[in-house]
């Protein structure tokens, strides 16, 4: 029995309202992220471990899990672990996973959208009911990206999700059915849900959030080709934490011819902790917060150890400019700004992102939203691009 | 410390020289500064040579330098400090002779900056001047370093992108009558501001365009001077100042701090200020950097500049003409010649036989501006020997 005391769903801004999608600097970890990162500044030290659950890892190996610790600002000794799986892999870790876990549920294709729940012992309750494993492969991808489509809807619907919960032997109709589109999950609910946005792990939160928000107590299924999971969710007080900018289609950019960026290995490591997690180095001797971290404090010269401090996340730009000319690899025109953090005076500089380019300017207040800045030699580079507050700037 | 005279100056067209490389333009340019020391000059009386060169081309800088124009009994540094190369290159053969420690100097710059694709160049020169980690993924190609700033400066200053076009407008102007000069025509305020934005407040016209050359000066000790010519031009100060590297760590982006410092070195070394400045070659790789400039090397108040271009201060026949050979803008920028040749530029306005000249002109400066804006390097040439 696990006691939601969180819920937070993500969106991108991209796409249209039926059918988000990620952004060229986004991607299953950055919107992993933003949906966890918006649990931890709401209950701060409550989480000790971290479960995420998608099938659109950016790549198998690489770090993913110390991406996500730093991303969402918790210590790199946190217990992570990644599952590769959809809603009923989501429904499954949520209802069965012990207090201080944060599982985060992230999803690319077909539609983007992210969640994360904390456990706690306040909340909702979830209590696991059942699973069912089943194989029944309509749409198979292989390690290297490539799709397979056996594309027969109702095959899914009779073979596929109608014998999984068959399987389950459900004594009531559930009030969500997480995984399917609207309209397969419409005639198997109780009552009239909000339709998913998205159909993996994601929907499982987003399923539970609006079951949570209309005050529905039942039974919650998770469906994914011929495997189902069922949890009982009970009503109780769980805070529910929505991020959804109004949808944009993409802005007219052209894309510069290819280019390999070189990337340096040992820089990357280096600054991992500092970038990564947005941390300044702050100088023992006198306070002095530097980023990036230096050996020699910019302030009082002390070149005494200078223990990393996270920085605040919110920023205004003390300066932007817009890149019109085409540059090898990226999509322009761009917008690079220089950003005062808080009040720490610390600046960084940053790509703009969730917007119009050419429209930054000078005193926007926005947010720092880790995003993939580049790709260099196959690499995923992260880091921090600044997010203008909706409505700051036309 | 001995007094240092320029006794010989002398360039290559700037262009983009794709039919002539870094082993072509050295001996050419060479070859001028020797051919235009007045009583004649015999190479073999070099002790010692500089050559700036931001870039490598063909082999390593020195020996590049050496081995194409035969000077291979002589010893040769070579000199990289960012786009203030140039200027540095000068003061650092100043301080050889200036010492007693050689007599006779030889003192190069160039840059073969047409010798990439102007795509890879992009991400080719980036990657060797940001930051590995922090800024180089993030697309700060070069007008972007200079545009943060500008950008920030108009907000601050009241100053408008038609001040900015005055400043193209001037040096295109200037450049007109200079045959070594690139970009050799006039353009009119409303073409600039209709140019194709490159990074705003930059748009096309707004930029110095990519170039190719070389520049090489001869400087003798005092008591040497008189032996090569009748007309020297001495060398009264020299200065560097540097900055932080990162933009995240510059305080204030309305001005360049390298350039305050460089500039008060080498006032204070000339024993001079702004005032007895008579005409000014500035760093304008983009148009609102020769404004901050103005500021930054005391020819206008701060905040100053657009007041001054409106008044035409700046132009040839103004109180202080800054850029009579076209500057970076328009006569071009290979960055290790270019503040050569800027000095080859005051040395023709103080011996009176620029192709603008600026009347009467006895003290002139040159100055860069690079790093990106975090070095700076300042010279001041006088036809007065104190």
């Amino acid at each position: 029995m696990a006691h939601l005391q969180v819920l937070a769903t993500h969106q991108p801004c991209w796409g249209s309202d039926a059918r988000r999608v990620v952004g060229y600097d986004e991607d299953a970890l950055t919107l992993a992220v933003a949906a966890g990162r918006a649990v931890v500044e709401h209950a701060p030290d409550a989480v000790t471990s971290v479960v995420l659950v998608t099938r659109d890892l950016p790549g198998l190996e690489g770090g993913t899990e110390a991406i996500l610790l730093a991303g969402l600002g918790l210590p790199s000794s946190t217990r992570c672990s990644v599952v590769l799986g959809g809603a009923p892999a989501a429904l499954d870790a949520i209802s069965t996973g012990a207090p201080g876990t944060l599982v985060i549920t992230a999803d690319v294709e077909p539609a983007a959208g992210a969640g994360a729940a904390l456990l706690g012992t306040s909340g909702a309750e979830l209590g696991a009911v059942g699973r069912s494993e089943g194989s029944l492969p309509l749409k198979v991808r292989n390690t290297s990206g490539g799709t397979f489509d056996y594309d027969d809807p109702r095959l899914q619907r009779v073979r596929g999700t109608n014998a999984a919960l068959d399987r389950l032997a459900l004594d009531d109709k559930p009030i969500a059915v997480a995984g399917l589109g609207a309209k397969d999950a419409a005639s198997l609910v109780q009552g009239s849900p909000a339709a998913l946005p998205t159909t993996g792990a994601s929907s499982v939160v987003f399923a539970l959030a609006d079951a949570l928000e209309r005050s529905a107590a039942g039974l919650v299924t998770a469906v994914e080709q011929a495997t189902a999971c069922v949890a009982r969710l009970a009503s109780g007080s769980t805070a529910v934490l929505r991020s959804a900018r109004a949808a944009r289609p993409f802005p007219k950019t052209q894309l510069g011819a290819d280019a390999s960026i070189a990337i340096s290995l040992p820089a990357y490591e280096r600054a991992f902790d500092s970038k990564l997690g947005l941390q300044a180095g702050q100088c023992a001797t006198c306070g002095t917060l530097a980023l990036p971290p230096r050996h020699r404090c910019i302030e009082c010269g002390s070149e005494d150890p200078h223990p990393l401090t996270p920085l605040p996340r919110d920023g205004v730009v003390y300066t932007a400019v817009s890149v019109h000319v085409p540059v090898p690899g990226l999509r322009t025109p761009y917008d690079l700004a220089i950003v005062e953090l808080g009040d720490t005076g610390v600046r960084l500089l940053t790509p703009v992102t969730g917007g119009e380019p050419a429209t930054t300017a000078i005193g926007d207040a926005g947010t720092l939203v880790l995003r993939r800045l580049a790709v260099r030699h196959g690499i995923p580079d992260y880091g921090y691009a600044f997010e203008p507050t909706e409505g700051a700037t036309p | 410390m001995r007094r240092v005279a320029i006794v010989g100056a002398g360039m290559t067209p700037f262009a983009e020289h794709f039919h002539l490389g870094i082993k072509d333009l050295l001996p050419m340019a060479v070859s001028e500064a020797v051919a235009h020391v007045d009583k004649g000059f015999d190479r073999k009386d070099i002790q010692a040579a500089w050559f700036g060169e931001l870039v490598s081309t063909d082999g390593f800088a020195a020996g590049v330098m050496a081995d194409s124009c035969g000077l291979l009994d002589i010893p040769v540094t070579r000199i990289e400090n960012a786009c203030a190369t140039g200027n540095d290159t000068l003061r650092n053969a100043f301080y050889a002779v200036s010492s007693g420690h050689v007599d006779v100097a030889l003192v190069v710059g160039g840059d073969k900056v047409r010798e990439t694709s102007s795509r890879a160049t992009f991400w080719e020169w980036m990657s060797m001047t940001r930051d590995q980690a922090w800024d180089y993924p993030l697309g700060l190609v070069a007008p972007a370093n200079f545009a943060l700033h500008a950008q920030r400066y108009l907000h601050e200053s009241g100053a408008t992108r038609e001040h900015m076009a005055m400043v193209a407008v001037k040096n295109h102007k200037n450049a007109v009558p200079n045959p070594k000069a690139q970009l050799r025509f006039e353009i009119s305020i409303e073409k600039v501001l209709a140019a194709p934005p490159v990074v705003t407040p930059f748009g096309l016209l707004d930029c110095t365009p990519q170039s190719d050359g070389a520049a090489a000066l001869i400087i003798v000790a005092e008591h040497l001077a008189e032996k090569y010519t009748d007309k020297p031009i001495w060398v009264r100060g020299v200065g560097l100042g540097v900055d932080r590297v990162m933009h995240q760590h510059k305080q204030d982006m309305t001005t360049f701090p390298a350039t305050v410092r460089a500039a008060k070195a080498a006032y204070a070394m000339a024993g001079v200020g702004p005032g007895d400045i008579d005409v000014a070659e500035v760093h304008d790789c983009f148009t609102a950097v020769e404004m901050i400039s103005y500021e930054d090397l005391g020819f206008v108040d701060r905040f100053g500049a657009a007041k001054a271009l409106e008044a035409g201060e700046t132009s040839i026949g103004g109180r202080i003409p800054v850029n009579p050979s076209g500057g970076l803008k328009a006569k071009g920028h290979p960055p290790g010649a270019t503040g050569i040749a800027q000095c080859v530029e005051i040395v023709e306005q103080l011996r009176g036989v620029a192709s603008n000249q600026v009347d009467g002109a006895r003290t002139g400066m040159a100055h860069n501006i690079g790093g990106p804006t975090a070095v700076s390097a300042v010279t001041i040439l006088s036809t007065d020997v104190s």
